[in-house]
């Protein structure tokens, strides 16, 4: 018989490196006409990565996404960048791409400045304009501005910069310290049917809220967070690599290395929490690896709702589960007893869903 | 070695391979055709995933041989010089794919469901993808790009003409 | 590699005349395609690009200023949809060889001999390498206790011991089966609650087994058991998990007539990895070049080098490209995992459910190598109380070595298991003292300004909203 149940887990999980110096440089390049090109030290691993940069860049510079080039990956042409690890690369990488922005837009303001009247202080970059705060009326397009700073100033809008996280050290018998400079949270709540007499679980739908600052580009943040799911589904109910009794593999291979196909996947509602971190840039935080985080706990939530079973170790098999709910059966039936002994306690509130 | 002649995307190409030769790794070494992918060269994962005469087919799964006189589609035929095939629009859209790498084997799986049916339910999509492992995106912004792909497949003249023809 | 069909050459070998001369076709507006008369014009064979197509207009929505928050898409989406991103296996080089590694297929031996002149002598064969070809033979992000091919001593059974370069990938595979190699099995440890005795094997002798530990300690965590109305106590544990990314490991080696090496590679960190190359083979960084292109997921298990030391030295000794592609069970043997932990906790809370005390207890498996595991267990550690005030915390982690695939970064770093854990306590707790899951966690989150495990004073803090989010959107208080 199937029976519903529903699970919540909630989660923190820091950006960058622990404590160590895991700094990324960047390179901005304002082209002639008012595009620009990223130079960045990082790879793109399937994230969207260069894409987000790329908004950053844009974003700093007043113009749009389809303007920046973002060229990244190569040691003899990009500057430094510790990787595409740790859930950095929005913070750290952004960052320094956001400050390298900065000091090519400040070449810009120098230049333009004179051309509109006015001190570069009282500048901003806007909709590809270099115009007055507070006075849009009085502007000229970037790609003048960037053309006359290249060929009649000799000065090429062109900015680098570096940027660490700021962190202090873990004293090393209390563990005192602060490991990192900023982190993100999230809830996801999963709801499941599981059979009663097979002990298979079915993720019929889950809800996350994460946090990751502002979001870049929400449309990523979605993919990042359906993907972290599924890899959570896995690790909650599927995957394991088993070992004979000499430390050799069972299962190196697709076939019985069961992980989630589409059929697995459940319904993913997403909804991104509202919030501005000042230390990221433009409020942005990051979301790689915390989308994979709350999920098994919540399915675990869930399968304990729907049938009292606690399972205490992953992947919950169906075996697992199954023998889950014989303990569980077992205490129950143990419980009359006990109850005599001990203060009558209110009885726990109906916990089980009503069948939909 | 064995020769072989068949139809990709359109041309009559011909290769003389050693018999051993899967259909995956002719394609992407003698037609630098390196849009199947390979992801595990024994059926698992789907990403060598092309279509002959019709039919999706792990090509990591058919030799080199049994290709003689046959017709093969893979992702590079898809798009013209003038448009994305509307299957690539809808996947570059919703924002499905991320690292890309089942990507094409993912989008052919979609075209020979598409072809065989316009309409799919949510069901009939994941069944037919089941057989392409992503570990990147969870296959959500997939399922959407396919259901918003029929729409338009549905959509257009060459259909509604086959429609009002009955 | 392609040769022109019997047919073919034939046809080509006929001289034409005059009146045979094929034309080209006037609806033939591209090129390749058959031509009117006899014969075919045959182009080389290049995929056919697609370079303008007409949604090469930008999408508006990548046109919008300001750009943060568009929900912009993705140019290389463009190219992943149309098969046209080049990653390191479809990127090749004129005279390019093949290499691939032989796996020891035993988790814990010295190696007594290896053999290699049967598989040399092979036809198609140009070099074989092993450990002691290469300069500096170990690498790790912290300790470096990881070989790039085994000295004399082999740790887990997918270590490699020897390394074959050949002009086609079926020839370097079959190249290992004719690799000999005599072994002297060793005891092996594979439990790390067996590995944390003092009786146990050592599997980096004479160095502990227990690597790395980690403690946090804030507060009093006995005063604050003796102050609770309730103690629960539980133990949870997590399983060997792989990273399973799509496209394998990849990278292709080369080097240049300045003795300038270029890696192409699948590493989604390329500075340290270009560190980690000038280390083992004894080059100035300036004569080292790392370059990516896409990576198909990465997720942890590319964040150091494997084979790219072997695949320098194996393209020095041959002076042609040298490529090497892991097959999927190199990804499953030979590529780190998810750490598994065995996690207990103990937690003292208020009758009204708040956690006054916690006190949590790690064993990670460490698997044969160091890798990831000290950022692991820091993380872990760290992360382990999970995301509530708690007044009085005591955290300490172990990591363990085992004759077992090597442990290294996999998302999170430690995170998902311990929320496995600390969620799930925290079910337990609630339902113990008749309170809703959701209710507890409101209860015990952190709130701007809260302090850490490690006492860091926390800001940007949104654990409440995203839990009163999460529930309002599942109808959570509805259903009961």
């Amino acid at each position: 018989m199937k029976k519903r149940g529903r699970g919540i887990a909630c989660m923190w999980y820091p950006i960058g490196f622990t404590v160590a110096a895991n700094a990324s440089a960047a390179v901005v390049k304002v082209n002639e006409d008012g595009t620009a090109t990223v130079l960045t030290g990082t790879v793109e691993t399937g994230q969207g990565s260069l894409t987000v940069l790329g908004q950053i860049a844009a974003e700093e510079l007043g113009i749009a996404t389809d303007d920046v080039h973002v060229v990244s990956a190569d040691t003899d042409t990009t500057p430094m960048d510790t990787g595409a690890i740790a859930s950095r690369t929005t913070y750290v990488t952004g960052n320094a791409i956001r400050l390298a922005a900065e000091k090519a837009k400040e070449i810009l303001f120098q230049v333009a400045a004179p051309m509109l009247g006015v001190k570069p202080e009282q500048l901003e970059a806007r909709d590809r304009k270099i115009q007055v705060k507070n006075y849009p009326q009085r502007c000229i397009g970037i790609g003048e501005v960037a053309n006359h700073a290249q060929f009649v100033m000799g000065q090429p809008a062109l900015g680098s910069a570096s940027y660490n996280p700021h962190t202090v050290s873990l004293d090393p018998e209390t563990g005192q310290g602060k490991p990192f400079a900023t982190y993100v949270y999230a809830t996801q709540i999963a709801e499941v049917d599981v059979d009663d007499e097979t002990g298979e679980v079915e993720v019929l739908r889950i809800v996350a809220s994460h946090d990751c600052g502002t979001p870049i580009n929400p449309m990523l943040v979605e993919g990042q967070i359906e993907g972290g799911i599924s890899m959570g589904i896995g690790f909650a109910l599927q995957e394991e690599m088993l070992f004979d009794k000499n430390g050799k593999q069972l299962n190196p291979n697709l076939t019985n290395y069961i992980m989630p196909t589409s059929l697995d996947m459940p319904e993913i509602e997403v909804d991104i929490v509202k919030n501005f971190d000042p230390t990221g840039p433009f409020g942005a935080k990051g979301v790689g690896e915390p989308t994979a985080v709350p999920t098994a706990a919540a399915i675990m939530n869930a399968i304990y709702n729907a049938v009292g079973a606690r399972v205490h170790s992953l992947p919950a098999t169906p075996e697992k589960v199954l023998a889950a709910i014989k303990v569980a059966r077992a205490k129950q039936l143990a419980k009359p007893k006990a109850k005599a002994l001990a203060k009558p306690k209110a009885k726990p509130a109906q916990k089980r869903l009503a069948a939909r | 070695m064995t020769d072989v002649t068949l139809k990709i995307n359109g041309e009559t190409r011909s290769a003389s391979v050693p018999p051993e030769t899967t259909l995956l790794k002719m394609l992407r070494e003698n037609f630098n055709l390196t849009g199947a992918k390979l992801g595990c060269d024994v059926g698992d994962c789907g990403a060598c995933t092309v279509i002959v005469d019709g039919m999706s087919v792990n090509s990591c799964l058919m030799l080199a041989g049994q290709l003689d006189g046959r017709e093969v589609l893979t992702i590079e035929g898809l798009a013209t010089p003038d448009r994305l095939h509307p299957i690539q629009k809808c996947y570059e859209d919703c924002g499905s794919l991320q690292c890309g790498f089942c990507g094409p084997g993912m989008i052919m799986s979609s075209k020979a469901l598409l072809d065989a049916n316009p309409n799919p339910s949510v069901a009939q999509i994941r069944d037919a993808l089941a057989g392409n492992l992503c570990r990147c995106t969870g296959y959500t912004k997939m399922i959407e790009a396919v259901q918003e792909s029929a729409k338009v497949l549905r959509g257009t003249p060459a259909r509604r003409a086959a429609k009002a023809n009955g | 590699m392609a040769q022109k069909s019997n047919k073919q050459s034939k046809r080509m070998d006929t001289p034409m005349s005059e009146k045979s001369r094929p034309v080209r076709s006037k609806k033939s507006a591209g090129i390749g395609l058959p031509l009117e008369g006899s014969g075919t014009l045959r182009l080389p064979a290049v995929a056919k690009q697609v370079p303008f197509p007409i949604e090469a207009l930008a999408p508006k929505v990548r046109q919008q200023t300001p750009a943060v928050g568009q929900r912009a898409t993705r140019p290389d989406g463009r190219l992943h949809g149309l098969g046209q991103t080049k990653y390191i296996d479809d990127i090749s080089f004129p005279g390019m060889l093949y290499c691939k590694i032989k796996r020891a297929g035993i988790s814990s031996a010295l190696i007594k001999k290896i053999d290699t002149s049967e598989a040399l002598a092979m036809p198609g064969v140009m070099a074989i390498i092993t450990g002691k070809d290469i300069p500096v033979n170990s690498y790790g992000p912290s300790i470096k206790d990881q070989p790039v091919l085994a000295d004399d001593r082999v740790f887990h059974a997918g270590d490699g011991v020897a390394a074959v370069a050949a002009i086609t990938e079926q020839i370097a595979q079959e190249a290992l089966e004719k690799i000999k190699v005599e072994y002297e099995p060793m005891p092996a440890v594979y439990d790390p609650f067996e590995a944390m005795k003092d009786s146990a094997h050592k599997v980096h002798a004479p160095a502990s087994n227990i690597y790395a530990t980690k403690l946090i300690k804030k507060g009093d965590v006995e005063k604050g058991f003796r102050e609770s109305y309730r103690i629960f106590e539980d133990t949870f544990s997590t399983q060997m998990v792989e990273h399973v990314p799509l496209e394998p490991h990849c990278s292709i080696a080369a080097w240049d007539a300045n003795g300038r090496l270029t890696i192409h590679s699948t590493l989604g960190r390329i500075t340290l990895g270009r560190t980690d190359m000038a280390r083992t083979l004894q080059l100035p960084l300036s004569r080292i070049r790392m370059v990516a292109t896409i990576v198909g997921g990465n997720f942890g298990g590319k964040n150091e080098i494997t084979q790219e030391p072997a695949l320098a030295v194996l393209s020095k000794i041959t002076g042609r490209p040298v490529k090497g592609t892991f097959t999927r069970v190199e990804e499953f043997i030979a590529t780190t995992t998810r750490h598994p932990i065995n996690m207990h906790y103990k937690t003292g809370v208020s009758k009204d459910g708040r956690i006054l005390a916690r006190k949590v207890r790690l064993v990670l498996d460490g698997g044969a190598y160091c890798s990831w595991s000290e950022t692991t267990l820091g993380k872990a550690c760290i992360l382990s109380p999970g995301p509530y005030n708690i007044e009085h915390v005591h955290a300490e982690a172990f990591v363990v070595y085992t004759n077992k695939t090597m442990t290294g970064a996999m998302r999170g770093f430690g995170a998902p298991q311990v929320c496995f854990a600390y969620e799930s306590h925290m079910d337990d707790i609630a339902e113990a003292l008749n309170i809703d899951p959701l209710e507890i966690r409101l209860r015990n989150a952190f709130h701007e300004g809260s302090s850490s495990p490690t006492g860091q004073v926390l800001h940007s803090v949104v654990v409440k909203d995203s839990l009163l989010q999460a529930a309002e959107r599942f109808g959570w208080k509805e259903i009961r």
